[in-house]
């Protein structure tokens, strides 16, 4: 704990690029870092020997190879600082993920010069990376992957943007702040049904039976829908694709309830939580979430499912 | 998601060896034979088993190859050091490496092991076309580093090679300065080559027409000579290594190896006496070289009946004595069987030089005349003095002599001494150094490999034996400067009488002029630069060369000057070029952004232009008529300049206020 203490107190001094308010960070110059990599100083090793020969045999054409290896050695200092300075990087978007899932951070990367930029590494502090090429006031989207251990807010934060090119020689990297938050959603378990007990809802316009028989509306095409319900005439007419939905005027209703769970380990529950969700959702049943102190009022669409689970994710999170 | 450690693909791969090889190719000019099949074989199966990856051998069968490799090294050079072990372990080694070539890590390796052989194929040829493949090579592979650090292959060959030769160019102006201000040193660290027999050590016990003109290439330092009192003349410093009296038509040599003796032989009537001290650089042979003509044998050593001086041990570690020598004196008649020895011819003497040397004879009523007349034959004829002549090779001396007409030192003491010993004069082949430089630091002669010389000696009656340079007679700059080496020296090759036969050969002349004069100029400033260059070239620039501060200051600022002057060009190059239409626009944008109304990355200029337009609309009426003269100015076809003008003047004259209320 004392380690972690000094290494926050190093981490103080470490120069990252500054972001804007769109939280776009840009490489400057004072922000770079660079340091020779293993091959960089293997080749000077190499090159120490090759001016021992050429003294030895005092060979001038010796002196004269040498000499531009190692003009090239530290030229390619300068092209590597040049090859991150200057780029932007900003968050885009990432999709919520389950727990244990894999949650893809979409970055944008941006070239505002006239040079092309080439072995654009961003790295995120797991290790996992992503690379591009970038062609001159060109911009391309990064996804650096960083997987989901528990539920809750995963911010990618701090990643560093590193390069070896031209010649691999040197290392130049800088550090990023990158304000881009998934939604981790609790791992859905794997067995458990959601609660069969429904309640019937009586329409106001009056009960006329169970079932699937009465129109009820249209929303859009979903894989898995069945095609006997899809709305092929209006599909004929060009709207698009659309599915038929049938119900009774009395609709079946589930509560998904967290006091009807007796595990005694909460995120157990949650994971237990969320399979009843997902399975409703995919019944099509109605249902509400109860968990203590938060109560979501029935729903069936997609907004509802998404509503229900960020729910699941944030309860009881600490912050 | 992609990792450096990626696979490589085979193609990347075969450039790799492709590149390695062709690198070090030009060794096996001189490799054992052995050595390069092995080198070859290898890499032809290496490069089948990238399109056949089963034919990949596997982790013993390498084992296996390594010791092979490691045993054909020792099998051929009996020892694993020196430079010629050296280089065939070292091509050994690179071979081994393609064989496993696999990840990025060993492209490295390879690459660098590259780089390294093409520095060692220095030490065998320093030639201009050589230097030229070798510098591309560097280029290539430095270009191939290049690829494999890219994210996405190149489309094009060029690309690469097109950015490393940005990164070359930018790179050699340090490369020169430090080229022309690195200490030279003028004697060797250590020495790796125990007696290699290979011409850069020294003079060899036998000469060939072309064997001297292989070492003039060398910078290394022969000895050194520090004179007491007076300094001789240059076309007196002739210093006298080893005699050769015997011939088979191609080479010369001594068939019995010459003999010392405790008597030196008798030197008289002698005069312009020389005393001097030589500091002998390790030649791994036992004779040691003086000032044409030694009177005393230094310790350790003893005189031969030719005025030898041959060392009790072979001269293994530099070696320093001191010696009086003579440049006028008398020698004593030789014995019987040395002046049948001088007389003697190979049998491949032609009629023509019978019949040449029968024309001098009937001319001259003495020896001395037919020397005189073979001298002024060498002068009149079309005869060159070329440090690369074309290679003789039925019949060496008369090939040169009748046809090719283009030799060096060594075709004219040896066809000069063949023609005396047929005209019946005895003559018989010196061998050793001519010239110098003078080194006014230190106040000291420096030999070289290159001042390398062959001269003859004559016997005539009452004049004893006599210093004859035919060279001199044809190239009488030889001796009094040195070839190439000198500052002040001839800016043209050494060429008399070009035969004026017409346009054509006179326009071939000159091409040959042109050539000889770039080979001179690229021996005399990158082959044979030298600290006396160096200290001169720092004189002129008023900095002292023997501070060591002076120079180490100098040199680390004009390499910060130079890295600093290159990233100046980096930044102007990457810089984003904006029209001035552009350039006005951001001035308004920043403008409006201060007024709290920034920008949004995703806006053009028209929905910009409208979400100003309703959350100000106090400003709506001018913001409007600025974006539509941007829209216009940047999208329609024709711009006036007087229009973009009229928008960078409203621009600055537009002062939006904070939004109060």
């Amino acid at each position: 704990m004392n380690l972690d203490k000094i290494r926050q107190w190093f981490r103080s001094f470490r120069r990252t690029a500054r972001t804007d308010r769109h939280g776009r960070a840009r490489i400057r110059a004072r922000s770079i870092y660079i340091m020779p990599t293993k091959q960089g100083v293997v080749l000077a090793l190499v090159l120490f020997l090759m001016l021992i020969g050429s003294v030895n045999y005092s060979s001038n054409l010796g002196y004269l190879v040498t000499f531009l290896l190692g003009g090239i050695w530290l030229t390619s200092i300068l092209h590597t600082w040049r090859n991150i300075l200057g780029l932007c990087l900003s968050p885009h978007h990432v999709t919520s993920v389950f727990a244990g899932q894999e949650a893809g951070f979409n970055l944008l990367l941006e070239n505002p010069s006239e040079l092309s930029r080439f072995g654009i590494f961003v790295t995120a502090k797991g290790g996992s990376s992503d690379a591009c090429d970038l062609a001159k006031r060109a911009s391309k989207q990064l996804i650096v992957p960083l997987t989901a251990t528990h539920r809750g807010a995963l911010t990618l934060g701090n990643v560093s943007i590193h390069s070896r090119y031209p010649l691999g020689l040197f290392h130049a990297w800088t550090y990023a702040h990158v304000e881009l938050t998934c939604l981790v959603y609790p791992a859905p378990s794997t067995q458990g049904e959601p609660p069969t007990e429904t309640r019937y809802n009586r329409s106001d316009a009056g009960d006329r039976g169970v079932g699937a028989d009465d129109f009820i509306g249209l929303r859009s095409f979903r894989y898995g829908d069945s095609p006997r319900h899809i709305d092929w005439k209006a599909m004929a007419r060009e709207r698009g694709l659309y599915t038929k939905l049938f119900g009774g005027d009395r609709n079946e209703q589930i509560s998904i309830d967290w006091d009807l769970l007796d595990d005694p380990d909460p995120e157990v529950r949650l994971s237990r939580l969320c399979r009843y969700v997902l399975l409703a959702h995919e019944r099509q049943l109605v249902y509400s979430l109860k968990l203590p102190g938060i109560t979501i009022p029935a729903g069936l669409d997609e907004a509802h499912k998404q509503r229900s689970l960020a729910t699941l994710a944030r309860f009881q999170v600490a912050s | 998601m992609k990792t450096q450690t990626d696979c490589i693909k085979p193609e990347i791969l075969r450039i790799v060896l492709i590149l390695a090889v062709m690198a070090t190719l030009p060794h096996t000019l001189h490799l054992p034979i052995m050595l390069s099949l092995f080198f070859i074989l290898l890499a032809i199966w290496r490069f089948i088993s990238l399109t056949i990856p089963q034919l990949s051998p596997g982790r013993f069968f390498l084992g296996l190859l390594t010791i092979t490799g490691v045993l054909l090294v020792y099998s051929q050079h009996q020892t694993l050091m020196g430079r010629d072990a050296g280089v065939s372990l070292l091509t050994i080694m690179l071979t081994l490496k393609l064989m496993e070539l696999r990840k990025q890590r060993d492209i490295y390796v390879a690459c660098f092991m590259s780089y390294f052989i093409i520095v060692t194929q220095f030490l065998f040829s320093q030639s201009f076309l050589l230097t030229l493949y070798l510098l591309c090579m560097v280029v290539c592979i430095t270009a191939l580093l290049l690829e494999i650090n890219r994210t996405i292959p190149s489309r094009r060959l060029l690309e690469p090679l097109k950015s490393t030769l940005t990164i070359t160019l930018q790179a050699i102006p340090i490369a020169a300065i430090l080229f022309l201000l690195f200490p030279r040193i003028s004697q060797p660290l250590w020495h790796l080559s125990f007696h290699t027999g290979s011409g850069l050590t020294g003079l060899d016990d036998r000469v060939s027409p072309g064997s001297i003109s292989q070492l003039i290439l060398s910078p290394a330092v022969a000895f050194r000579v520090k004179f007491f009192g007076q300094t001789p003349l240059p076309e007196e410093r002739y210093w006298r290594g080893l005699v050769l009296w015997d011939s088979d038509g191609f080479e010369w040599f001594n068939q019995t190896a010459p003999k010392p003796s405790n008597q030196p032989p008798g030197l008289q009537d002698t005069e312009k006496s020389y005393r001097y001290e030589i500091q002998l650089e390790p030649h791994y042979k036992k004779w040691l070289y003086s000032l044409d003509l030694p009177a005393t044998a230094p310790q350790g050593s003893r005189f031969t009946a030719d005025y030898l001086l041959i060392a009790n041990q072979s001269v293994n570690q530099p070696r320093k004595y001191q010696m009086v020598s003579h440049a006028g004196y008398l020698t004593e008649r030789p014995a019987q069987n040395a002046m049948q020895r001088a007389l003697a011819t190979p049998d491949n003497v032609t009629q023509r030089q019978i019949d040449l040397v029968e024309n001098w004879l009937r001319r001259s009523k003495n020896h001395a005349e037919v020397v005189r007349h073979a001298l002024n034959y060498f002068n009149t004829q079309p005869y060159v003095y070329t440090l690369a002549p074309p290679l003789y090779l039925s019949n060496p001396i008369d090939e040169f002599l009748f046809e090719g007409k283009e030799g060096f030192c060594e075709h004219y003491a040896i066809s000069f001494t063949q023609l005396m010993r047929t005209a019946g004069i005895p003559t018989r082949m010196v061998i050793g150094y001519q010239g110098g430089e003078y080194n006014p630091l230190g106040d000291y002669f420096i030999i070289r490999q290159s001042d390398a010389h062959a001269w003859t000696e004559v016997w005539l009656e009452s004049i004893g034996w006599t210093r004859i340079d035919p060279t001199a007679a044809v190239a009488p700059e030889r001796v009094r400067h040195a070839i190439q080496f000198d500052f002040s020296g001839i800016g043209s090759p050494v060429l008399f009488q070009i035969d004026g036969g017409g346009v054509l050969s006179s326009f071939l002349g000159h091409i040959d002029l042109v050539m000889d004069a770039a080979n001179l100029s690229w021996r005399r400033w990158i082959i044979g630069y030298n600290r006396q260059h160096q200290s001169s070239l720092l004189n002129n620039f008023g900095f002292d060369f023997t501070k060591g501060w002076e120079w180490a200051s100098l040199l680390a600022a004009l390499i910060g000057l130079l890295l600093l002057l290159t990233t100046v060009f980096i930044l102007l190059k990457g810089r984003l070029k904006v029209t001035p239409v552009v350039r006005s626009y951001h001035i308004l944008c920043n403008k409006l952004a201060r007024v709290g109304l920034p920008r949004r990355s995703s806006e053009g200029p028209l929905d910009f232009s409208k979400r100003v337009a309703s959350a100000r609309p106090d400003l709506s009426a001018q913001t409007q008529k600025l974006f539509g003269i941007y829209i216009r100015l940047r999208y329609a076809e024709a711009t006036p300049r007087t229009a973009m003008l009229e928008f960078k003047r409203l621009v600055r004259g537009f002062r939006p206020r904070k939004y109060s209320g």
